[in-house]
C-alpha cells in the first residue's frame, strides 16, 4: 500500500475532474428533468467542439476564440438535435427518446474519427495559460488555477442551477415540466420554448465539459465520448436523475475515487472502471427500495 | 399465474385459425418454405461460389446473427434495450477461448459452456437494473460496455499462456485457437456456425411461441398491466436477459474459433453501440431483421471496403443517422419497412399503368419495379 504522500497530488487531480463530471452530470439531470431525454450523446459532442477547437489554435488562432467557438457549437448541436428530434420523438417515452441521442453520438464520433484521424507519435492536445499557473501549494501539493477552475466549474454550476430552477421563471417551469408535460401545456407554459432552453443549457455545458477535459484528462475521442459520458451517466445515476446534490457528491467522489486508485499498482489499470462499480452499488441499493413506477414513466 | 395473458393469447390465433384456416395455413406453409429454401442455399450453394474473402465474412455474419437475435429479443420482444451487448460477446469470446485452450473438451460442449457462464455473468451484473426503469438497465449496460473493455486491456484475450487469464505477453508464436475436428477449413466452419445460429433462432422461436413469450409481450405493452396480470415481471425479465446472454455467450465462442486469434483492440465500446443501431436498423420485432442487422454488422463493412475502399467511419456515421431515422419514422426496422415500400411501390406503379394497358403492364411494371 502506498504511503499517504503518494495520495495527495490524486486528491487534486480527482476533485478537478470530479468537479467536470458534476458539471456534466447536473447537465445531463436538468435536461433529463425538463424533457424526459437523457443526452448520451453529451460526451461526442464535446469531444467535437473540443477537436474543432484544437484546430482553431493550431492554425495560429488566439485561444479563447476556440475555446468560445467550442462551447458555441456545441450548443448549437445539442439545440439543433433537440428541436428536430425533440417534437419528433415526443410521447416515445425516455428511452427511445435517449437512444435516439446514440444516433447523435455516432454520426458525431465517426465525424471526429474522419476529420482528425489517431495518427502515431503525435496526439493532438489542448492546454490552457492556466495549467501551470500555481494557485498555492500546500506542503508539496501544488494546485494550478485548471485544477481549481475545473473544481469551482462544478460547484458554481451546480449552485447556480439548483438556484435557477428554484427561484426563477424558466427553472421552475423546467421543474413543472419535469412532474407533467401535457398538464404544463395546459397551463400555458410554451413547453417547446423552455425544452430548447434546456437542450441549449445542456449543450453548453457539454462545450465547457468537452474544452477542460480535454485539457485535465486527454484529447482523445474514445475518452471524450465515452469516459465522460459514462461517470457523468454514474453520477447522474446514482442521484436516481433526479437529485443534482446528489449527482454533485457523486460525481465528486467518482473523480476521487478514480484517482486515488493510480498509486495502488494492483489494481491502477482498472481505475476507469470506478464509474460502473459505484454505479452498480447505488443499483443494488436502489433496487430494495424502488416500489413500482408510474406508467407514464416507462420506456 | 399469468392465466390472463395465455388464455387471451392462446385463444387468439385458435379462433382466427378456426375463421380462416386455409389461407393462414397456406402463408405459413409458403413462409417455412422460403426459409427452409434460403437456409439450403446458404449452407449448400454459398459455400462453393464463395471467395476466401466472403467465406470469412459470411461466418461473421453467421455468428453476429446469433448476437443480434439475442439483443433483438431484449429490445424487440421485451422492450430492454442494452446498451453493452458486445461486452456479453467478449465475456463469451473469453471463457470459450480460454476453455478452449485449457481443457480438451469437445468443442460443442465449450460452446455451451460459455454460454451458460455468459448466462451468468450477464443475468448477475443486469438483475438490480431489472428490477428497475428501463432507462437503468441502458445506463449500466453502457457503464459494462466501458467496464469490460477496461478489464480486457489489461486482462486479454487467452493466448495459450497459463494461469486464470491464460494469457503469455511474450509469446513470439500465437497458437491458434482450436476448432471442431468436422469444421476445421473456412468453408466447413462457415457451415458449422449457420447451422448452430439456427438452433439459436429454434430456442428463441421455441421460447415466443410458448409462455415467457407471451409474458414477454405483455411486460412490452406496460410493466404495470403485466404485474397486475400476475406476471413475476423481473423473473421474466431476467429470463429474457438470460437467454440472450446464452445465445450470445455461445455466438462469443463461436467468433473464438472463427477469428483463431482474438485481439481486444478488436472490440471498441463504439461497436457495442453500434451493434444496438443495427438492430434497431434491421428490425427489432421480427427474427427476420436479426438476420438484416448482421447483414449490416458484418457484409456491408466488408463489401464497400472491398469494393470501394469505404472506412469504417462512414458506416459508424450512416448508422448513426440510420438510428435516429428508424426511431423517429419506421419503428420496425428494415425488416419490416422494406416489403411495405416495394408493396407501396407496386401498389404506385400499377396505379400508375394499371388503368390504362391492363394485366400485362402491371406485370412487366412489378418485374422493373422489384430491384428499386
Amino acid at each position: 500500500m502506498p504511503s499517504w504522500a503518494e495520495f495527495q497530488p490524486y486528491i487534486v487531480t480527482g476533485l478537478a475532474l470530479g468537479g467536470l463530471y458534476a458539471l456534466s452530470g447536473v447537465g445531463l439531470v436538468v435536461l433529463y428533468r425538463a424533457t424526459g431525454v437523457l443526452n448520451l450523446a453529451f460526451g461526442a459532442v464535446g469531444a467535437m467542439g473540443a477537436f474543432i477547437a484544437y484546430s482553431i489554435i493550431k492554425a495560429g488562432n488566439p485561444g479563447w476564440l476556440g475555446w468560445i467557438t467550442c462551447i458555441l457549437f456545441c450548443g448549437v448541436v445539442t439545440l439543433g438535435y433537440g428541436m428536430v428530434f425533440g417534437p419528433l420523438l415526443a410521447g416515445r417515452g425516455p428511452l427511445v427518446q435517449s437512444v435516439s441521442t446514440l444516433g447523435l453520438a455516432l454520426v458525431l464520433f465517426g465525424a471526429v474519427d474522419l476529420a482528425w484521424p489517431t495518427t502515431a507519435g503525435q496526439s493532438p492536445t489542448i492546454s490552457f495559460p492556466t495549467d501551470s499557473s500555481t494557485v498555492f501549494t500546500v506542503g508539496e501539493l501544488s494546485v494550478s488555477w485548471t485544477q481549481l477552475i475545473a473544481l469551482l466549474l462544478g460547484i458554481v454550476i451546480t449552485a447556480g442551477t439548483g438556484a435557477f430552477l428554484r427561484y426563477s421563471k424558466l427553472g421552475t417551469a423546467m421543474r413543472a415540466m419535469a412532474n407533467d408535460r401535457e398538464i404544463t401545456a395546459t397551463l400555458g407554459v410554451p413547453v417547446r420554448r423552455v425544452e430548447a432552453a434546456a437542450w441549449l443549457g445542456c449543450g453548453l455545458l457539454a462545450g465547457i465539459a468537452g474544452i477542460m477535459l480535454a485539457d485535465i484528462s486527454a484529447l482523445d475521442d474514445t475518452t471524450l465520448v465515452f469516459t465522460v459520458v459514462i461517470s457523468s451517466l454514474a453520477a447522474a445515476l446514482i442521484g436516481r436523475l433526479r437529485s443534482i446534490t446528489v449527482t454533485f457528491v457523486a460525481a465528486l467522489v467518482i473523480g476521487l475515487v478514480h484517482d486515488l486508485v493510480t498509486p495502488i499498482t494492483q489494481i491502477d489499470n482498472y481505475q476507469d472502471m470506478t464509474p460502473f462499480v459505484l454505479a452498480a452499488i447505488a443499483l443494488l441499493v436502489m433496487s430494495r427500495t424502488q416500489v413500482m413506477t408510474r406508467s407514464r414513466e416507462e420506456g | 399465474m399469468s392465466h390472463v395473458i395465455d388464455t387471451a393469447d392462446t385463444a387468439g390465433p385458435k379462433a382466427s385459425v378456426g375463421r380462416r384456416g386455409p389461407a393462414m395455413d397456406r402463408r405459413a406453409l409458403t413462409r417455412a418454405t422460403v426459409i427452409v429454401v434460403l437456409l439450403l442455399l446458404a449452407l449448400f450453394a454459398l459455400p462453393p461460389i464463395m471467395s476466401a474473402y466472403y467465406t470469412i465474412t459470411m461466418i461473421q455474419v453467421a455468428i453476429y446473427s446469433i448476437v443480434t437475435l439475442g439483443l433483438g429479443l431484449l429490445v424487440g420482444r421485451v422492450g430492454l434495450y442494452s446498451l453493452g451487448q458486445l461486452a456479453v460477446l467478449t465475456i463469451g469470446a473469453w471463457v470459450g477461448a480460454r476453455l478452449l485452450f485449457g481443457t480438451s473438451q469437445p468443442y460443442i460442449l465449450v460452446i455451451i459452456e460459455a454460454g451458460l457462464a455468459t448466462m451468468i455473468i450477464g443475468s448477475l451484473i443486469t438483475l438490480p437494473a431489472l428490477r428497475l426503469r428501463g432507462l437503468y438497465l441502458a445506463l449500466i449496460t453502457l457503464m459494462l460496455a466501458g467496464a469490460v473493455a477496461v478489464v480486457l486491456q489489461t486482462l486479454n484475450f487467452p493466448n495459450g499462456g497459463g494461469g486464470f487469464s491464460g494469457y503469455n505477453g511474450s509469446q513470439l508464436h500465437v497458437p491458434q485457437i482450436r476448432r471442431p475436428s468436422f469444421a476445421g477449413t473456412d468453408p466447413a466452419f462457415y457451415r458449422f456456425s449457420v447451422i448452430v445460429a439456427i438452433v439459436m433462432f429454434l430456442l428463441v422461436f421455441a421460447h415466443l411461441r410458448t409462455r415467457p413469450g407471451r409474458a414477454w409481450a405483455a411486460i412490452r405493452q406496460s410493466e404495470p398491466s403485466a404485474l397486475a396480470a400476475g406476471i413475476n415481471t423481473t423473473f421474466y425479465k431476467l429470463w429474457a436477459m438470460a437467454l440472450a446472454s446464452f445465445v450470445t455467450g455461445v455466438a462469443g465462442a463461436l467468433l473464438a474459433g472463427a477469428d483463431r486469434v482474438l485481439f481486444s483492440i478488436d472490440f471498441p465500446i463504439q461497436n457495442s453501440i453500434q451493434l444496438l443501431a443495427v438492430v434497431l436498423m434491421g428490425g427489432a420485432f421480427s427474427l427476420a431483421g436479426a438476420v438484416v442487422a448482421a447483414f449490416l454488422q458484418s457484409l456491408l463493412p466488408s463489401a464497400l471496403y472491398n469494393l470501394w475502399h469505404v472506412q469504417d467511419d462512414w458506416l459508424i456515421i450512416l448508422f448513426g443517422v440510420g438510428v435516429m431515422q428508424v426511431l423517429a419514422t419506421a419503428p420496425g426496422g428494415l425488416a419490416d419497412q422494406f416489403p411495405k415500400d416495394m408493396k407501396r411501390l407496386y401498389g404506385a406503379i400499377r396505379r400508375l399503368f394499371g388503368g390504362s394497358r391492363g394485366a400485362h403492364a402491371v406485370s412487366t411494371a412489378r418485374k422493373g419495379g422489384d430491384p428499386a
